[in-house]
């Protein structure tokens, strides 16, 4: 190819990257705007928080964007960059590794504490009630044969799943049939469509009308999953602007208690 | 002069033509012996390892100077070997393709002018598609020349033709050649073609070049053995150089003398293949009054006889001749008149003048 | 109906086709035309994200792009950008998904204009640009159209990658893909299926205006000679 169509090339390209460049400088300022802090909250909190931020919006008129998965994918997003103005997690150890890392404004507050329910196909348990007991029971004669959890490699709702199990000394014993959500609310998902008998999930989940109406659940102590404390703890993060600050503020009102109590997490004990 | 030096690899081409200017000059060989690439070359389309051309002083490539004009920029017009015609324009839109320096006004109007120039004015609006062979051709042909260009180059524009069409276009193009005064290159494998249409010719193959020259001298005289075969010589006897003087060389063939007035550059005694055309082999008619102005007479023995169209070609065994079989061609009244046929006996005459002496 | 995503993967797809079309057109043409003998190696570099799972295109991408990245950082301090998570990453990594669909049936296209067409115009004394206007582009430009209609359509349903890179960030790149997934974790499968309905048909019509002009201008006019 002769040298003019390099130099046409070079050129045309040129153009381009200036094109892409402009963008990112518009998209640049533009990227803070309409619609009101971004917020990361772990996937269990989905409800509760809809509703949160409904009221705040009735209160206040100002609005706020949620985005949800599990705890551990968010953080990972937050040291990548995202730019989220709050965090939710689901529990205290990932917001300890954004504050260690420098990523927050402030080390955060605990709001409340998340609980791990045994959740069954309607009709499957003769006595859900009792637990993993129970879960044990059926789980031997063959009764379940699929179990969902949240994944416990980066999700909190997941690993009290599995130190629940492997404190009920069943972890071996369920690991041909366990499928593993993405987060806590991909785990109820499955649950829900997934032709699945069992299943871990936080409460405030298996409290959905589309859960209750397709089964039971039983809560599980905070026992049952030791050193795993699901303490649900909010943070600001670094470069937030005064309107998440003021959302900050009001996820820890009275009003907001009660909404995330009813929700089913409850406030924090001991 | 248009002159064109080339030396390349793939094709393997190294040759060195000079050619006439306003004339049509063609360039013959067999197939793939690398002609299109020559065409190319001269176009300004192959850059070849090492290129001299230059059209009448001006110079369009030299590689030992540096100088390369990328084809669009020489004044030439080019006619590929399936017309390289435009699928999404019409006729007149390809033709005016080439006007593109002109404003938009008067293009189509010259476009028009050079179609009826090959005489296709009323095909204008059509489509390639919806042309003839020989329409594409002349479609191609009016392109080629729409930008008066001072050499035309055709890549066997004919060969995709019937015969009537290609005889037809033959008229025209020398028509046009002639009311344009254009150098005209041609590139065919087909001799007759070549000869019919040519002033100047040039014999190649595999890349080289074998002899070039005014066309009825190069058709007469082939300079060596591979001419010879090129030019459709069917007699090709190797003989043994036996006196060499001047103008008048005997050729030992066998045992037989023939003398050739062709001067021949070699030493006595050397192996010189010859031949002669096959209609210089004259049958020497019984009680013929003066021999002798006939050159060398030989006695021969009919071997076969073939009908070929209006003539007869009959091969002879010569006796004491080098061994080749010489053919000789007849008119079929003149075959019944001295009862020439196998086996028969017959005297046959070949002229110093008709006998060519080759090169290997 | 999450307008606010359909107009995210609209401007997705735009943009995409605003970077992708010229310089597919460039990269198609120069491909079909050259000789090099890494040829066979550019073309699979440009078809790689073809084979790639998207998960380890997204994964590279934000290595790429990420605020610990070296680019990621320049990005932040010239323009207070981060690439990660924002739109135009997702232009950034969309550019990089369809480079295959934007390549390669250019490529072809280009490759339909013979050497002699080449050489035609060339004796008509056209300049380059002249060739490339009047001559190739008319021809090729069926792998021309190809291309955007592949790429557009692609963007659109683009999800692996999206996910990874942007994340789920509503109004900046919650496309529309990504507010199906969505709605269906929120347990909102009418809302997901609603808007799972507007893609397929968008993307059944652009798919489908494309090849129909195909098919009509390539009875008119081009092809071969």
């Amino acid at each position: 190819m002769a040298k003019i169509d390099w130099r046409a090339a070079v050129l045309l390209q040129r153009f381009i990257v200036a094109i892409f460049f402009s963008a990112c400088l518009f998209a640049g300022g533009v990227a803070q705007a309409a619609g009101g802090p971004l917020v990361a909250a772990a996937a269990s909190l989905r409800f509760a928080l809809e509703e949160i931020v409904d009221r705040y919006a009735g209160v206040t008129g100002s609005s706020v964007r949620l985005v949800f998965g599990s705890s551990g994918a968010l953080v990972q997003q937050i040291e990548n960059g995202a730019p989220f103005a709050l965090f939710l997690s689901a529990d205290s150890g990932y917001v300890e590794r954004l504050v260690a890392g420098g990523y927050t404004e402030g080390t955060g507050t605990a709001y409340g504490q998340g609980a791990l329910v045994l959740f069954t196909r309607l009709g499957l348990l003769s006595e859900p009630g009792e637990g993993l007991a129970s879960l044990a029971r059926a789980t031997s004669t063959g009764q379940i044969k699929r179990l969902v959890i949240a994944n416990p490699e980066y999700a909190p709702y997941g690993r009290a799943a599995r130190a629940a199990l492997r404190h009920a000394g069943l972890w071996t014993q369920v690991q041909p049939l366990l499928v593993v959500g993405a987060n806590a609310g991909q785990a109820a998902h499955f649950a829900l469509e997934g032709a699945v008998d069992a299943a871990l999930l936080p409460l405030t989940l298996a409290k959905i009308p589309a859960l209750t109406k397709a089964g039971n659940y039983v809560v599980l102590p905070a026992a049952s999953h030791p050193g795993i404390s699901l303490h649900q703890q909010i943070v600001v993060l670094r470069g937030a602007g005064a309107d998440a600050y003021d959302f900050f503020v009001y996820l820890q009102s009275a009003e907001v208690q009660a909404i995330f109590s009813r929700h089913g997490v409850r406030a924090i004990s001991g | 002069m248009l002159r064109v030096s080339l030396e390349h690899d793939a094709p393997p081409l190294a040759l060195d033509l000079e050619l006439p200017l306003g004339e049509l000059s063609a360039i013959v060989g067999p197939s793939g012996g690398g002609k299109t690439s020559i065409l190319r070359a001269m176009a300004g389309l192959l850059r070849t390892r090492r290129a001299r051309v230059s059209l009448d002083g001006e110079t369009w490539a030299d590689t030992a100077q540096g100088v390369w004009q990328p084809a669009r920029l020489r004044p030439l017009g080019f006619v590929g070997q399936n017309y390289a015609l435009f699928p999404h324009l019409n006729a007149v839109e390809n033709v005016a393709a080439a006007l593109l320096h002109l404003p938009a006004a008067t293009r189509r109007e010259r476009a028009l002018a050079c179609l009826a120039a090959v005489g296709i004015a009323g095909l204008a609006e059509r489509s390639p598609r919806a042309l003839s062979g020989g329409q594409r051709q002349r479609v191609a042909m009016a392109r080629a020349i729409a930008r008066e260009p001072k050499l035309l180059l055709l890549d066997e524009p004919f060969s995709a033709l019937d015969r009537s069409t290609r005889k037809r276009l033959h008229i025209e193009l020398k028509r046009l050649q002639a009311s344009l005064g254009v150098t005209v290159v041609l590139v065919t494998h087909d001799l007759d073609e070549a000869a019919q249409l040519s002033g100047h010719l040039c014999l190649l193959h595999h890349g080289r070049l074998l002899q070039q020259g005014p066309t009825h001298e190069l058709l007469r005289r082939p300079t060596s053995v591979e001419s010879a075969r090129l030019l459709d010589f069917p007699n090709l006897c190797q003989a043994r150089l036996s006196v060499s003087a001047g103008s008048s060389n005997i050729l030992q063939w066998g045992e037989v003398n023939i003398g050739t007035s062709t001067a021949i550059e070699a030493r006595p005694g050397a192996s010189v293949p010859w031949t002669i055309r096959a209609s210089d082999v004259f049958l020497v008619k019984a009680g013929h009054s003066d021999e002798a102005r006939l050159g060398t007479i030989v006695t021969a023995q009919v071997a076969e006889l073939i009908e070929l169209g209006d003539s007869v070609l009959v091969s002879l065994s010569v006796e004491n001749g080098g061994g080749e079989t010489l053919r000789m061609r007849l008119r079929p009244g003149a075959v019944r008149r001295h009862d020439v046929s196998p086996g028969a006996l017959v005297r046959v005459a070949l002229h110093p003048e008709a006998v060519i002496p080759l090169i290997e | 109906m999450d307008w606010n995503a359909l107009q995210l993967s609209a401007e997705l797809a735009a943009w995409t086709l605003a970077v992708l079309l010229p310089l597919g057109i460039l990269a198609g043409r120069w491909l079909a035309l050259t000789r090099t003998r890494a040829r066979p190696w550019l073309q699979a570099l440009f078809a790689l994200p073809l084979v790639l799972p998207p998960t380890v295109v997204g994964y590279y991408l934000l290595t790429l792009m990420g605020s610990r990245s070296t680019l990621g950082v320049l990005m932040d301090s010239l323009f207070d950008l981060s690439l990660a998570f924002s739109f135009p990453g997702l232009v950034l990594a969309s550019i990089f998904v369809n480079l295959p669909f934007a390549i390669l049936p250019v490529q072809r296209g280009f490759e339909a204009v013979s050497q002699e067409l080449h050489d035609a115009a060339a004796c008509c004394g056209m300049s380059r640009w002249q060739a490339f206007t009047r001559v190739e582009l008319p021809l090729a430009w069926p792998g021309v159209l190809s291309a955007a209609v592949l790429t557009f359509g692609h963007t659109l349903g683009e999800f692996g990658v999206v996910l990874m890179v942007g994340g789920n960030i509503p109004g900046q790149t919650r496309t529309l893909s990504i507010a199906i997934f969505d709605r269906v974790q929120a347990f909102d499968p009418a809302a997901a299926g609603r808007m799972a309905l507007l893609l397929l048909l968008i993307s059944l019509v652009t798919v489908a205006l494309g090849y129909g002009t195909l098919e009509r201008r390539g009875k008119a006019g081009a092809g071969g000679n």
